[in-house]
């Protein structure tokens, strides 16, 4: 629709029409032009529209879009389908996770894994972002901000790689062990659950630092500094003054661990050992075997999409409560 | 910073910038297929560079390589371009043709086209395993087997696939599963590639489940399951493994390295397979593909530079004359441990694909 006031600018002929040279100018200057995008930006509403179409669009397109697509491939019987054939539509995908325990075990160990390396992250990066949001001084915050930034700057893979090369048993802690004379014969940490752990939470710091460092540094400094007056000791401080004021970072980086955590694959690839294997290399395996099993492996990264954003919005109003959003 | 306002001007910006963004895969795949261009699907390091920067010099035929460590991997982005690949080349092995001719992703090979087609040695001419009903399928490229690789500083030599169970090397050993158990099966005296197990599943079953239980009976001795040639190779070096199945290629590899490596082939037995390069069928360069494939069958010291790079054994005719003493040795076995490998087969493979994919997920799982 287009705005009264345009029109009548029009009709008075005050309205300035922006001039295009060459073919811009041919085109918009056409009648199919001006009838179809020409008449929908004239109005403010319909330009707004318009400009919100394209990242709807972006987001249906190219998230959304494979997420449904692999949904509907989980309720096929075939995929990848044969050039000249069809496939039907079945549950019985589904309906293998539930009668084969075979996988269920990697699926709980994945939800557990999830939950132990999340906890263990917040414990771990909660003190670091304390210290950089209240202990730094303010004009060297962003400072010590972009030092813990600094290894994220290289790729997932890169940084795995450098785990391998310090859990190795030729790796630099082992070395630098028996060269101190602590030990004989290397410690075997790679390929083992702490390793696995280790690397995945060196992975996923970012992701609990830089939304608790953004509730930390938000929380009045005088607020703290008034319970001591009043004569709260350190950890009441900390238990009824500073945790419940970064609840928001809290859950937000939890969150993010969380729901990264549970879906990793190249870490556990590389850093576990054969009693760490999780459901997304179980997965995985479904997609690379050598029988075409697509729909099975859709159908369990359905299952786990289901349950980590379930367990997720079940934290979240648990614990966040309904100030709570993600970032 | 200042709001922004939808100005017609800006509207009609961002929405050609936006419908530029999305309209880009759309671009893309004609970008793959220009006359001048061949895209080519392969593991590391099986094309040398040297050959390659040749090869764009005297045809201006640009290569583009793409790395794949897994021939499930390879098949699934070709089964998900389906009618308009964007790749010309594939490097398939034997075994796993049949799949890819099933599922016509593959065109036949018309070696009239290729005037080099002599240069292969004559066993690997038109190879059992790269034809179908008469027709040949790829240009055999390398040949390799599954092999016994331990580290020689620490562990004592053995003829058996026995040592991968040996207590003395709990924790320190490792092997791709799905190699492995046909391994196993065989070093317990039954058939690993399935080819006598054609219309008689029961026993083919009971055979798997038996190499299955004895796997994750032992399965304390795993340091780790492996899936590429790179991560062995890696946990060779590190020293957190002393024993491993592992493919002839990297093993070879470490050897001509200067590691304390061997490879050998058990009393039991193992299995060949012969990599080779195919034509996709719809690829969209196919002019260029063959120019490609002539060009690499030009001479035996691009089958050695091959050799070099990837440890595998050349399929082309003179290469053992061109690499040094040290290449060869570690590339070459003693005769009666050559008689021990049996190339895969292409017969079965559906029985043999569908019991040994559960077999590997019940070893994780277990």
């Amino acid at each position: 629709m287009v705005d009264t006031t345009t029109m009548q600018a029009r009709s008075t002929g005050s309205l300035r029409v922006p001039r295009y040279a060459g073919w811009i100018g041919k085109a918009v200057g056409s009648g199919l032009y001006r009838h179809t995008i020409g008449r929908l930006a004239d109005s403010r509403r319909a330009r707004l529209a318009l400009l919100a179409g394209v990242p709807l669009f972006w987001i249906a397109a190219l998230h959304i879009g494979p997420i449904f697509q692999m949904g509907r491939i989980s309720f096929m019987a075939d995929y990848p389908q044969a050039p000249d054939g069809g496939s039907a539509y079945t549950l019985a995908n589904y309906e293998l996770f539930f009668s084969d325990q075979l996988y269920f075990m990697p699926f709980i160990r994945s939800l557990i894994f999830a939950a132990v390396v999340t906890i263990s992250t917040l414990v771990i990066v909660y003190p670091v972002a304390y210290y950089v949001a209240k202990i730094v001084q303010p004009k060297n915050r962003m400072r010590a901000l972009l030092l813990l930034l600094i290894p994220f700057w290289a790729g997932e893979l890169i940084r795995t790689f450098s785990v391998i090369m310090l859990l190795a048993n030729r790796g630099a802690v082992n070395v630098a062990l028996r060269e101190l004379g602590f030990i004989d014969r290397p410690i075997p940490m790679l390929y083992t659950s702490f390793s696995l752990s280790f690397g995945v939470i060196y992975l996923l710091a970012l992701y609990m630092l830089l939304p608790l460092y953004s509730a930390i540094e938000k929380i009045p400094t005088p607020l703290i500094h008034a319970a001591a007056d009043l004569g709260a000791g350190p950890f009441q401080r900390f238990r009824r003054v500073i945790l419940p004021l970064s609840k928001d970072g809290i859950v937000s980086g939890c969150s993010l661990v969380y729901l990264t955590s549970v879906g990793v694959f190249a870490a556990p690839l590389l850093l576990g050992g054969p009693n760490t294997v999780i459901f997304p290399e179980v997965i995985a395996t479904l997609f690379h075997s050598s029988n075409d099993k697509w729909p099975e492996g859709a159908a369990f990264a359905m299952l786990l999409l289901a349950v980590s954003l379930s367990t997720v919005g079940l934290f979240m109003r648990v614990i966040g409560g309904r100030s709570v959003r993600l970032m | 910073m200042r709001d922004f306002t939808a100005t017609r001007r800006s509207t009609l910006k961002l929405l050609a910038a936006g419908t530029g963004v999305l309209a880009a895969p759309a671009i893309i795949r004609p970008a793959f297929a220009q006359s001048k261009v061949v895209n080519i699907t392969t593991y590391d390091k099986f094309v040398p560079q040297s050959f390659i920067d040749q090869f764009q010099k005297d045809t201006g035929i640009e290569v583009r390589i793409r790395l794949t460590d897994d021939q499930g991997k390879q098949y699934n982005v070709l089964s998900a371009e389906g009618e308009t690949p964007s790749t010309d080349i594939v490097t398939v092995t034997g075994h796993r043709l049949s799949q890819f001719i099933g599922s016509k992703l593959l065109t036949p090979l018309d070696t009239a086209r290729l005037k080099n087609w002599d240069k292969l040695a004559s066993a690997y001419k038109g190879a059992p395993q790269l034809t179908v009903d008469g027709t040949v399928y790829g240009v055999p490229l390398l040949a390799g087997f599954e092999g016994l690789a331990r580290n020689t500083d620490y562990t004592k030599a053995s003829d058996s696939w026995a040592i991968m169970f040996d207590q003395e090397y709990k924790g320190l050993t490792s092997y791709i599963i799905s190699d492995f158990l046909q391994i196993t099966m065989r070093y317990q005296g039954n058939d690993g590639d399935f080819v006598t197990y054609e219309g008689k599943p029961e026993e083919a079953q009971a055979a798997t489940n038996k190499a299955r239980d004895y796997l994750i009976q032992n399965k304390d001795m795993v340091r780790k399951y492996y899936d590429a040639g790179s991560e062995v190779q890696q946990m060779f070096v590190n020293e957190d493994i002393y024993v491993a199945h592992s493919w002839s290629g990297p093993a070879a590899k470490l050897i001509m390295d200067g590691h304390p490596i061997e490879i050998s082939v058990p009393k039991e037995g193992t299995y060949g397979f012969l990599y080779s390069f195919n034509v996709v069928k719809n690829g969209p360069n196919t002019d260029a593909a063959y120019t490609f494939l002539d060009a690499i069958l030009s001479s035996p010291e691009i089958g050695a530079a091959m050799s070099r790079q990837s440890g595998f054994a050349s399929a082309f005719d003179g290469v053992d004359k061109v690499l040094n003493d040290k290449e060869r040795a570690a590339m070459t076995l003693p005769q009666e441990q050559t008689e021990r490998i049996q190339f895969f087969s292409s017969v079965n493979r559906d029985m043999k694909n569908e019991m040994v994919d559960k077999a590997v997920a019940e070893i994780k799982a277990a």
